[in-house]
C-alpha cells in the first residue's frame, strides 16, 4: 500500500477502524476506491471536442462496497482520451480552476446526445463514478437511507479531495433517478432530479420551465443574467402509408413451373418478411437561443418544427425481424441434432425394391464378383430412369404417405437430374452429358471459398442436393421430407449405377479431395459407372463386331482362340499368358485398348506373314508388342536397338478421403521396423508390378534398365567414360540402389510378365468401390446427412448474402462477410463442426440479412428510385447509408433541404391518413409561412417528445459568491417528465 | 510413456526421387546412414520423438518415392500434414528446376494453407556441386520457406532441419491444436451491437 510511507495515515486508518461505526467504514471503503482508481485531485483537462461524447469510447471500471450486509457496486464511466500535451496539462494545473464536469455543464457541442448513458445526456459528463444498489439488492428508497448515502458521498469527496463527480442510485431501477455531488476547491455542484409521470401543465412549455429554473437557482441579483436555451423536440413517425412491406413470405402451395411459391430450386430465399424498420424518428432542433428569442407557452408557440434549424433522423430497427433465409438456415440446422433414421421416419424398408433381388450388400457383391452372371444391363430411355426408380418406391408406400408430392418431388429430381429431361425421347443408349466443365464454370470466388469451406463446386450436383433438401426441410414436411427425397436420391444412385448412367453435375476424373466428403463419395461411384460401362461397352462392341461369337462371355473366356493361338510362335510363353488372362475377374479393359486391340487384330491380320519372318530373325523377342501408348522421344530398347514405347498403364485407384485415411493408417499400422518397412513396399508394389508388365508387353526384349530409364530416370546413370581407342562413349548403369540384389524392384521385374494393361488384373474393383458408396448412402442418416451438406449450405448462403450486398453497396455487411468466411473456413476444417458455433455464425448472416432488408427498406421509403436528379439522388443514397450505420444522421438543409422534404412529406402523409384528410397531390411547401395556429388538420402530429436544456452563469448563494454553471435538463414525454439539474454554488464565500 | 508428449505432427518429405529423401529421414531417425538403401516404393513411414523447447513432440514422418507413376498415390499424404520439407540434390539441378512442380502439387493436395515448409539442399559432402547455397536461399526465401543444407552421408544440417521445422510448426498458432479454442465469434463489429435501446445504462432519449 502506497499510503504505508505516510506515517499519518497510518495512524488514521489504526484509530479508524478500530472504532469505526459501519457508516464510517463504507465511507472508508469509497475513499478507498476512489484512491485505488486514482480520482484524485485536479480533473481539468483539454475541453471536449464537438460530438466527442457520442464518438468517443467510452470505458467503465466496476468494484463492490458494502454498507453493513447491504451490497453496492461503485462503478466508474469515463470517456477514454489521449494523454494531455504539456501545454495543455500547464493550462490545467491552475490551483483554483473549476472541476472539469463543472465547466462541461456549459458545453454546447454535445448537447443530445444520439447514444449516451442518461448521466452524460442530462449533465454532459465526461466522467462519473455510480454507486448502485447490487444486483440482488433492494432499491433505496426511504428518504433518510438517501440521505445517509448523499452524505457519505459528500465526505469522501471531501477527504479524497475527488473533483468526479459522484452520483448515488435510488428509487428502482428503472426510474433512473440519481442524485450526486461535485466537488472543487471552495465549489460544489448539486444534482438533483425530479421524476413524474405526467407533466404538470404549468411546466408543459418553455417559460414554465424557465420559471422553475430560475426559482432553483434563487439568484440574488437582479435583473438576472440571461438563460441560454437548447431545444429540441424529436417526431415520431410509424405509419409508412403506402409504403407497406412489399416481401411476403413464399406461398409454399403455388408451384409453377419448378418453382415453389416463386422461389426457384437451388436458389435460397432472402429477405425479411416484415418491416425491418419499425419507426422513423426525426429530431429538430435548435441549439443556441436566448432566453425571450422565443415564446412557448401555454396559449402560443414560436417552435415550428419546419424552422427548426436543425434536422437529424433516427430510425427504430425492429427487433429480431423474421428473415427467410435465416429462417432456411436455422432450420437446417436443427436436422443435424436430430437421431430419426431415414427408416424410422418413412417406415421399414425404405431402400428395399419389391419384387427384385433386394439391396443387400453381400448378396450384390456375390452377384456381381462370381464370373458367370456378369450383368448385362439392358438399356433403357433416359427419360425412364427417374421415373422408374421411383416408382419402385412408391408401390412399396402408400402415395398419401410421401412427405413430398409427386410434383414437387418430380421438379427436384428433374431438377437434380437434367439429363432425364435431355434425353426424354432419344431411345437411344447416348451416354448422358459428363457435365465437364462443372467446377470450371464457377467463378474464381466461388472457387476459393468451396476449397476453404470443403463444400462442393456451386453448380455441382451435391450444392444442388443440398439446397433442395434445405428447401425440402422448409416447406415440404421437414424432417420426413428431407429422409423421403434422400431415399429418392439413392434410389436413383443405384439406378444409375446398375444401368450404366453417368451421374450429372460432377466433374470428371477422381473425387476432389478439396470437396466435401459426401461430394467425393458421388464422384467415386462416378468413376466406377465410367469403368463399369467402358468395360460393357467394349464388349459389346466386340461381340457385335464377332458376329461369330454370339455372346461376349465366351468370346472373353475363349481369349485363346484358334486365331490367336496360331499367331503366337512360342507355346511355352502362350501358356504362362493364358494362366493370367482366361480368368473373367481379371479382365480389364477401357475403350482406347479396345479401339487399339481391334485395330492390331486388323494390323495382325496383314502382317501375319511378315511378322513370322521377323520373329524368326530375332528369337529373343518372344512376343508381340501389345498396349503402346506412344514412343519415349527417340530411346531404344538397350539390348535391342528397337524403339521404346511408353505403355498404356491401369489408371490409378481413384480415392476418396476416408479410403485414403484408412490406407494410410494400415500403411502406418504396419511400424516402422524393416519386416513393417518391406510389406509396406510389398503392399504399394501392384501398381509398379502392373507398370511393368503393361512395360513388358509394350516393348518385347527390354530389360529393368530400360523401364529404370523410362520409369525412374535419376536411376539409370549414363557417364561418359574413354573406351579401348581412347573414344569418348556413353556408358550407363542401374544406380547403386537398384542394383542391390533381390530389392524389390528386381524381384517385381522378374516376376513381371509381358500383360498390356487392359488385359491385368484390375487394380480398381469398381464393382466393390461402388457397393461401397451406395451401402454409405444408405447408412446416412437424415441428421448426418445434412451435416455432410453443411459446408455446401454455408457455402450457398455467403454467395446469397454477397449476391444481395453486391446490389446494394454495404460496406459493413461486407465486412461482417469477410468475418464469417474466416470463422466458417476454420469451423469447417474440423470433420465434426460444432454446431453452437455454427449457430453463432447463422446469426450473424441473419444480422447481415436484416441489415441488408433495412437498407431497402428505407430506399423504398425515401423513394430512391423515384428521384429523378443526380445529386439529390447520390445525396439521398449517402444519408441512407448513414442511417444504417450510425444511430443518428443530420438532414442537410434541415426542413428546406431535400431530404427534409421527404420527410416532411412522410410526416403529412400519415397525420392526414389519420385523420381521414385525402392526401393532397402537393402538399404545402414546408419553407412557406407559419402553419395556421388552429383550424386546418396539423401536418406534424405533435412533438413526442422535447427535451430543452437551460445554462447561465451566476453566483450563488450570495450576490459576492463566484459565479458558477448552473443547468437544467428537462425531457417532457407523454407519460414521463424528468428535470435533472445541477446547481453549484460558492462554500467559501456564502 | 507417451503421457509427457505435447502433440503428434505429421511431416512430409517431398522431392525428385534419389534426391535422399529417404537417406535423410533414416539418418534423422537411427543415425545412421545405408548406402545400400532401397528405392522408395509408394510411401514409407517412420516416427521419432523429439524435444524442442522443453515440448515434447511426436513426429511421425511420411517419406515418398518422388518418381512421376508413384505421384498418384501421395497426394493423399499431403492432407493434414503440418509442416513439409522439400528436398533437393545440390549436385543435381534438374532437383533443383523441379522444385517449382513440387510446390505446385503441395498446393493443390494440401488441406491447410498455414503448413510450415523447408527446403532442404541434400549431399554437400559431395564434390560436384550444381546448385549453389545462395540459389536456395532465395529460393526458400521468395516461397517463406525455412532453409537449411544437408547431408544425410556426414549428418551434417540433418537434425537440425528437423528440430527447425517442428519449433516453427509449434510457434504457429492453430497448427498443432487440433480444434482452436479461441474462435469465440466477435459480435461486437457489427453496427447493431452496440446496444440497441435499452441496454447497460446507454440509451437513447424515448
Ligand atoms: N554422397 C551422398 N549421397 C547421398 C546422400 N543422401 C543420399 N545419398 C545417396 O543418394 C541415393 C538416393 O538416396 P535416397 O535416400 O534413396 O533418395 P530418395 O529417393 O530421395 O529417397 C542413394 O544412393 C544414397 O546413398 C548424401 O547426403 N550424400
Ligand atoms: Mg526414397
Amino acid at each position: 500500500m502506497a499510503a504505508d510511507s505516510d506515517p499519518e495515515s497510518e495512524v488514521f486508518e489504526i484509530t479508524d477502524f478500530t472504532t469505526a461505526s459501519e457508516w464510517e467504514r463504507f465511507v472508508s471503503k469509497v475513499e478507498e476506491v476512489l484512491n485505488d482508481w486514482k480520482l484524485i485531485g485536479n480533473t481539468a483537462s483539454r475541453a471536449l471536442e464537438k460530438g466527442e461524447l457520442t464518438t468517443g469510447i467510452w470505458e467503465e471500471k466496476s468494484d463492490e462496497i458494502s454498507f453493513a450486509d447491504y451490497k453496492f457496486s461503485i462503478t466508474h464511466h469515463y470517456l477514454k482520451r489521449g494523454p494531455l500535451t504539456d501545454k495543455e496539462a500547464k493550462e490545467g494545473s491552475e490551483e483554483d480552476a473549476l472541476p472539469e464536469a463543472m465547466q462541461d455543464l456549459l458545453c454546447v457541442d454535445n448537447d443530445f446526445p444520439p447514444r449516451a448513458h442518461c448521466l452524460v445526456r442530462w449533465y454532459s459528463l465526461r466522467e462519473f463514478v455510480i454507486i448502485a444498489p447490487g444486483a440482488n439488492s433492494d432499491a433505496v428508497i426511504s428518504e433518510s437511507k438517501c440521505n445517509i448515502l448523499l452524505s457519505s458521498i459528500s465526505i469522501a469527496l471531501g477527504n479524497t479531495g475527488c473533483q468526479v463527480p459522484l452520483f448515488v442510485q435510488i428509487q428502482q431501477k428503472a426510474r433512473r433517478m440519481y442524485v450526486g455531488v461535485c466537488e472543487g476547491p471552495g465549489v460544489r455542484t448539486d444534482f438533483e432530479m425530479v421524476h413524474l409521470r405526467k407533466v404538470p401543465n404549468q411546466y408543459n412549455h418553455l417559460s414554465g420551465l424557465l420559471d422553475i429554473f430560475k426559482s432553483k437557482i434563487g439568484c440574488p441579483l437582479m435583473p438576472l443574467p440571461p438563460v441560454n436555451v437548447a431545444i429540441r423536440f424529436t417526431y415520431v413517425l410509424q405509419d409508412w402509408q403506402q409504403y407497406s412491406w412489399p416481401q411476403q413470405p413464399p406461398d409454399i402451395d403455388a408451384l409453377v413451373g419448378g418453382e415453389v411459391g416463386g422461389l426457384e430450386f437451388g436458389k435460397l430465399p432472402f429477405g425479411a418478411c416484415e418491416d425491418p424498420i419499425s419507426e422513423l424518428h426525426l429530431a429538430t432542433t435548435w441549439p443556441y437561443l436566448a432566453e425571450g428569442i422565443v415564446v412557448d407557452n401555454d396559449v402560443y408557440s414560436d417552435l415550428d418544427p419546419l424552422q427548426a434549424p436543425h434536422w437529424s433522423v433516427r430510425v427504430r430497427k425492429a427487433d429480431n425481424p423474421q428473415c427467410l433465409l435465416g429462417d432456411f438456415l436455422t432450420e437446417f440446422l436443427k436436422i443435424c441434432r436430430r437421431k430419426e433414421s431415414t427408416d424410422e421416419l418413412l417406415g421399414k424398408s425404405a431402400f428395399e425394391e419389391d419384387g427384385k433381388e433386394n439391396t443387400d450388400i453381400t448378396h450384390a457383391l456375390q452377384k456381381l464378383t462370381d464370373p458367370g452372371t456378369v450383368h448385362i444391363p439392358r438399356l433403357s430411355t433416359m427419360s425412364n430412369i427417374v421415373h422408374s426408380a421411383r416408382k419402385r418406391m412408391h408401390r412399396n408406400r402408400r402415395v398419401e404417405e410421401s412427405p413430398i408430392n409427386n410434383e414437387v418431388l418430380n421438379s427436384i429430381l428433374l431438377f437434380l437430374f437434367p439429363d432425364a429431361a435431355e434425353k426424354a425421347g432419344e431411345a437411344s443408349d447416348v451416354t448422358p452429358s459428363t457435365s465437364c466443365g462443372v467446377g470450371m464454370a464457377a467463378t474464381d470466388e466461388d472457387y476459393n471459398l468451396y476449397s476453404q469451406f470443403k463444400s462442393a463446386p456451386s453448380n455441382s450436383l451435391t450444392y444442388k442436393l443440398a439446397l433442395c433438401l434445405c428447401m425440402i426441410n422448409f416447406y415440404h414436411g421437414g424432417m420426413r421430407g428431407v429422409a423421403h427425397l434422400w431415399q429418392e436420391f439413392v434410389l436413383e444412385m443405384r439406378y444409375r449405377w446398375e444401368n450404366n448412367y453417368l451421374i450429372p453435375g460432377l466433374a470428371n476424373g477422381a473425387p476432389d479431395l478439396k470437396c466435401c466428403l459426401l461430394h467425393q463419395k458421388l464422384q467415386m461411384l462416378n468413376c466406377c459407372i465410367e469403368r463399369k460401362k467402358a468395360r460393357d461397352d467394349g464388349r459389346k462392341q466386340l461381340s457385335s463386331e464377332n458376329a461369330s461369337s454370339s455372346s461376349i462371355e465366351r468370346k472373353l473366356s475363349n481369349n485363346s482362340s484358334d486365331k490367336e493361338k496360331k499367331e503366337k510362335g512360342d507355346p511355352s510363353q502362350q501358356k504362362s499368358w493364358d494362366s493370367w488372362s482366361d480368368s473373367e475377374e481379371e479382365f480389364f479393359e477401357c475403350i482406347s485398348d479396345t479401339e487399339e486391340l481391334q485395330e492390331s487384330d486388323k494390323k495382325e491380320g496383314a502382317a501375319k506373314g511378315e511378322r513370322k519372318v521377323e520373329e524368326g530373325k530375332k528369337e529373343t523377342q518372344r512376343w508381340k508388342p501389345e498396349g503402346r501408348l506412344h514412343q519415349y522421344g527417340n530411346m531404344t530398347l538397350l539390348r535391342m536397338g528397337e524403339l521404346l514405347y511408353i505403355p498404356v498403364t491401369q489408371e490409378p485407384a481413384p480415392m476418396t478421403e476416408d479410403l485414403l485415411e484408412e490406407q494410410s493408417e494400415v500403411l502406418a499400422k504396419l511400424g516402422t521396423s524393416a519386416e513393417g518397412a518391406h510389406l509396406r513396399a510389398r503392399m504399394q508394389s501392384a501398381c509398379l508390378l502392373s507398370d511393368m508388365e503393361s512395360f513388358k508387353a509394350a516393348n518385347p526384349g527390354c530389360c529393368l534398365e530400360d523401364f529404370v530409364r523410362w520409369y525412374s530416370p535419376r536411376d539409370y546413370i549414363e557417364e561418359e567414360v574413354n573406351d579401348k581407342i581412347g573414344n569418348i562413349v556413353l556408358k550407363g548403369e542401374l544406380s547403386a540402389r537398384m542394383k542391390i540384389p533381390g530389392n524389390m524392384w528386381v524381384e517385381a521385374w522378374e516376376s513381371a510378365k509381358p500383360i498390356p494393361a487392359r488385359r491385368q488384373r484390375r487394380l480398381f474393383d469398381d464393382t466393390r468401390e461402388a457397393e461401397k458408396v451406395l451401402h454409405y448412402l444408405v447408412g446416412l442418416k437424415p441428421a448426418d446427412l445434412a451435416r455432410h451438406l453443411l459446408p455446401c449450405i454455408m457455402h450457398a448462403a455467403l454467395l446469397k448474402v454477397k449476391e444481395e450486398e453486391s446490389i446494394e453497396d454495404i460496406p459493413c455487411v461486407r465486412k461482417i462477410i469477410q468475418q464469417i468466411v474466416t470463422h466458417v473456413s476454420k469451423l469447417l476444417r474440423y470433420s465434426n463442426p460444432d454446431l453452437k458455433k455454427l449457430e453463432d455464425i447463422i446469426n450473424q448472416i441473419i444480422a447481415s440479412e436484416a441489415i441488408i432488408a433495412r437498407s431497402r427498406s428505407l430506399q423504398a421509403k425515401f423513394g430512391i428510385n423515384k428521384c429523378e436528379k443526380e445529386d439529390e439522388r447520390e445525396e439521398l443514397e449517402r444519408f441512407v447509408s448513414c442511417l444504417l450505420e450510425q444511430p443518428e444522421v443530420p438532414a442537410t438543409g434541415a426542413g428546406r433541404g431535400h431530404i427534409g422534404t421527404i420527410i416532411y412529406k412522410l410526416f403529412v402523409n400519415a397525420q392526414r391518413a389519420a385523420t381521414l384528410t385525402p392526401i393532397d397531390d402537393e402538399p404545402r411547401k414546408p419553407s412557406s409561412e407559419r402553419r395556421p395556429s388552429s383550424g386546418a388538420v396539423p401536418e406534424f402530429p405533435p412533438p413526442t417528445g422535447r427535451e430543452i436544456i437551460l445554462r447561465t452563469t451566476v453566483p450563488r448563494p450570495a450576490p459576492y459568491s463566484k459565479s458558477l454553471p448552473q443547468r437544467m435538463y428537462c425531457v417532457l414525454l407523454k407519460d414521463d417528465f424528468r428535470l435533472a439539474g445541477a446547481f453549484s454554488s460558492d462554500t467559501s464565500f456564502f | 510413456m507417451d503421457e509427457d508428449v505435447l502433440t503428434t505432427l505429421k511431416i512430409l518429405i517431398i522431392g525428385e526421387s534419389g534426391v535422399g529423401k529417404s537417406s535423410l529421414l533414416l539418418r534423422f531417425t537411427d543415425d545412421t546412414f545405408d548406402p545400400e538403401l532401397a528405392a522408395t516404393i509408394g510411401v514409407d513411414f517412420k516416427v521419432k520423438t523429439i524435444a524442442v523447447d522443453g515440448n515434447k513432440a511426436k513426429l511421425a514422418i511420411w517419406d515418398t518415392a518422388g518418381q512421376e507413376r508413384f505421384r498418384t498415390l501421395t497426394p493423399s499424404y499431403y492432407r493434414g500434414a503440418q509442416g513439409v520439407i522439400l528436398v533437393y540434390d545440390v549436385t543435381r539441378r534438374d532437383t533443383f528446376v523441379r522444385l517449382d512442380n513440387w510446390l505446385n502439387e503441395l498446393e493443390t493436395y494440401c488441406t491447410r494453407n498455414d503448413i510450415v515448409k523447408m527446403l532442404v539442399g541434400n549431399k554437400i559432402d559431395k564434390e560436384n556441386r550444381e546448385v549453389d547455397r545462395n540459389e536456395g536461399l532465395k529460393f526458400a526465401r521468395k516461397h517463406s520457406m525455412l532453409f537449411i543444407e544437408s547431408s544425410a552421408k556426414t549428418r551434417d544440417g540433418v537434425q537440425c532441419a528437423f528440430e527447425e521445422l517442428v519449433e516453427k510448426i509449434i510457434q504457429t498458432p492453430g497448427l498443432w491444436e487440433s480444434e482452436s479454442q479461441n474462435s469465440k465469434l466477435r459480435l461486437s463489429d457489427s453496427p447493431d451491437a452496440r446496444g440497441g435501446g435499452s441496454c447497460g445504462g446507454y440509451c437513447s432519449m424515448l
